[in-house]
């Protein structure tokens, strides 16, 4: 009798612990096995946003159902100072924001990285006025049947999404926008986003060098495109990093450096001192011709990146036939064999962690 | 023109005889390249179904047709407009027509008004904007002995077999006349057999020259029944009625019918919705039995069309993954070949997964 209430108030103190964005429940760490090292990591760009809106805690959910190594999130923030996953700086395209007459007069228009941006900008909203809002599939040709159910979730759930899991899994966080969040951001007493952002990643124990004891536990690539974020918080954390590199038209959000002087080979035996590796859009390693769709040659950027041993992890690989180049016959799983078995790459952002953890799963029965 | 097919046919007897070829391949699914390999070049060409075969394709696979002077020739639509460059040829304007097609009005330039030295004057382009355009203008619409040609001079040590359709005969033999009363199905027949394409299903003399003749209209595979023993398909579409004898797709896929084609067809070949079908959401239905009807008879069953355009055919329940679609079919529902525009992709699919039909060839009644 005894033992039957304790063990029910025990499972109901189980149960829930469980329960809340709020708590954090730990599964055993010696039940989990480290993730792999033998092959490119799978890293689920967005959760697995091909099938289910992304950033939402379904979308990261079913990417560790299907195999990725690392979930991956833009982290962002509110207006009052909240780190939440959320990947453009307007609520616009992947929110229901239109949806709601009570914000109406939050429109704004602002210089975002360049250029004149109008819509309704995270940074003018709280957290709770965002809980509001259900996001949304931003493409109309993928699976539209979660649309208005999901809400945005913070950096804090997202972490506790990988730590619950029943494997080990990575967290791939990026550091979205620097420069425009502390402009628009006012974070307490002098600081910046990016103390904000380590001091939740500390608070869930994420530390140590590549391949430590503590990253094999907890697997992690801090990300952003801005180096001057990037050498701040190397300051802060010996966690790896990840230099992120876009189109060749874009500069550097932060140092207004371009495209030719941030990949050179200069910059790159600076930039090493920093990170552990790179974060190209695909197109830029490989070109591809605009007019017949087919790739062009491949410039040397992965082997000078791997010849100062820094790791490259191009963006964003997606199943869809027109983001396919006519190389690949419209067939992902050839992408994936070029850019793993010809390119060498160490790492793949993917909408579709499911396909690659399949085609990684049977190319590696030799 | 005589001495050109004797040449021909000297030639292929000849090299048929010289190459080395396997032993024709009847323990995996079929990979029947659907117009050749037509995702990858336009459809029905010479180009096409090379490529099919070095992709490995068991069977290439053409819609039969005819031209004004009862030549026969690969041609899927019966009017020139959607994949030739018939609107640049001003020669032609004047033979735009409107014929009743099973009982609906059709206009465009139709194939039956041409004949096949002003075909042969006409460019192939690709039918589908988002596949690779750079092949357009440059390829010839081929004759069926052409067709027949590439499978038997293959250099493969892999065997190719033809899966040939006998496309709109009630059409054809409305519009074509032949001389001594023949029909289209007759001259179909006469080159097949020119070519020894005439032997049982699975002995030794089909191993040696595999076909299949498909239709959707049973008369014409009822008329062949005593003139050929060559095996025949039965295409079966949802929602249809059958051109020749007007029944309905309900009854087609009774069990009284099949009972009655199961004598004559060797199997059916049924659009992908009859067997999982598709809701308006674009998300799968439960399966019907219709593969189980047929195996239960000694049926083959082979679906159409394995495509890739992900973002308009492809249910969501597949995630734009191929290889899903291919494994629902082939090892979930046990198909026993494919209809597919990328012979490549499941070349791959049955390569990498080894798959091997559970069923063994002959089937027996069950």
């Amino acid at each position: 009798m005894w033992v039957g209430t304790f063990f029910i108030v025990f499972l109901a103190a189980v149960a829930g612990s469980s329960c809340g964005a709020a708590r954090l429940y730990r599964f055993p760490r010696s039940a989990r096995v480290a993730i792999q090292d033998w092959r490119p990591f799978n890293v689920a760009h967005r959760g697995s946003n091909g099938e289910i809106p992304e950033e939402t805690a379904l979308a990261y959910k079913r990417a560790i159902e299907e195999g990725a190594d690392f979930i991956e999130a833009d982290i962002t923030a509110t207006k009052d100072c909240v780190l939440i996953c959320f990947h453009d700086p307007i609520l616009d395209d992947v929110t229901d924001i239109a949806a709601h007459p009570e914000f109406r007069g939050r429109r704004a228009t602002y210089e975002f990285e360049g250029q004149n941006l109008t819509g309704f900008f995270v940074v003018d909203f709280t957290f709770e006025e965002l809980q509001r809002l259900r996001l949304r599939q931003r493409y109309s040709f993928r699976d539209p049947s979660f649309n208005g159910k999901l809400q945005i979730i913070t950096f804090e759930r997202f972490i506790s999404i990988a730590l619950e899991a029943s494997r080990t899994v990575g967290i791939y966080p990026e550091i979205k926008s620097p420069v425009f969040m502390n402009k628009h951001v006012q974070w307490p007493q002098g600081k910046r986003v990016e103390d904000s952002f380590m001091e939740i990643l500390q608070k869930y124990g994420y530390k140590g060098k590549y391949k430590s004891d503590d990253w094999n536990k907890q697997p992690i690539f801090i990300q952003s495109f801005a180096p001057t974020s990037l050498m701040y918080i190397s300051n802060i954390t010996d966690s790896p990093k990840i230099f992120l590199i876009d189109d060749a038209t874009v500069r550097t959000q932060d140092t207004n450096q371009s495209y030719a002087e941030i990949t050179s080979n200069r910059y790159l035996d600076f930039i090493s001192n920093y990170v552990v590796g790179i974060g190209p859009w695909k197109d830029t390693i490989v070109p591809p011709n605009i007019t017949t769709g087919y790739l062009m040659n491949a410039t040397h950027l992965v082997s000078r990146a791997h010849s100062r041993h820094l790791q490259v992890h191009p963006y964003t690989f997606r199943n869809e036939n027109q983001f396919l180049h006519f190389d690949f016959h419209e067939d992902p799983y050839e992408e994936f064999e070029y850019w793993i078995k010809t390119v060498k790459v160490d790492g793949l952002f993917t909408d579709f962690p499911g396909s690659l953890h399949r085609y990684q799963e049977w190319s590696s029965k030799e | 023109m005589f001495y050109v097919s004797l040449l021909l046919l000297l030639l292929l007897a000849g090299s048929d005889c010289r190459v080395f070829r396997f032993p024709f391949q009847t323990n995996e699914p079929y990979n029947i390249a659907h117009r050749g390999s037509s995702g990858e070049f336009p459809e029905e060409s010479v180009l096409a179904y090379k490529r099919a075969i070095e992709e490995g394709a068991d069977f290439i696979e053409a819609d039969i047709t005819a031209t004004k002077d009862g030549k026969l020739i690969c041609f899927h639509d019966l009017i020139l407009d959607s994949v030739t460059d018939v609107h640049d040829h001003p020669e032609f304007a004047s033979r735009k027509q409107t014929y009743v097609v099973d009982g609906v009005n059709v206009t465009g330039y139709f194939a039956v008004d041409f004949t096949l030295e002003e075909l042969k004057s006409l460019r192939l382009i690709q039918r589908y904007p988002n596949r690779d355009q750079s092949y357009n203008g440059k390829l010839q619409i081929p004759t069926f002995e052409e067709f027949i040609a590439i499978a038997l001079v293959s250099p493969k040590s892999e065997r190719v077999g033809i899966y040939v359709e006998i496309k709109s005969p009630t059409f054809i033999n409305h519009h074509v006349k032949w001389t001594e009363g023949r029909k289209f199905e007759d001259v179909f027949l006469n080159i097949l057999k020119k070519y020894d394409y005439n032997a049982k299903y699975l002995t030794k003399e089909w191993l040696h020259k595999p076909v299949f003749i498909q239709s959707f209209d049973p008369s014409s595979l009822i008329y062949l029944h005593n003139k050929t023993s060559s095996p025949k398909i039965l295409l079966i579409a949802p929602d249809s009625i059958t051109s020749d004898t007007k029944q309905t797709y309900e009854e087609i896929i009774s069990d009284d019918y099949l009972d009655y084609i199961s004598k004559i067809v060797v199997g059916i070949g049924p659009a992908k919705e009859a067997i999982a079908p598709v809701d308006s959401n674009n998300k799968l239905l439960p399966v019907t039995d219709l593969v189980d009807k047929a195996h239960a008879r000694g049926l083959e069953v082979h679906p159409w069309t394995f495509n890739h355009e992900r973002n308009l055919l492809l249910p969501f329940d597949y995630h734009q993954d191929p290889y899903r679609e291919y494994d629902m079919f082939v090892n979930t529902l046990e198909v026993d070949g494919v209809f597919t525009d990328s012979p490549e992709s499941f070349e791959t699919y049955r390569r990498e997964w080894r798959i091997f039909s559970k069923r063994k060839r002959p089937y027996k009644n069950e």
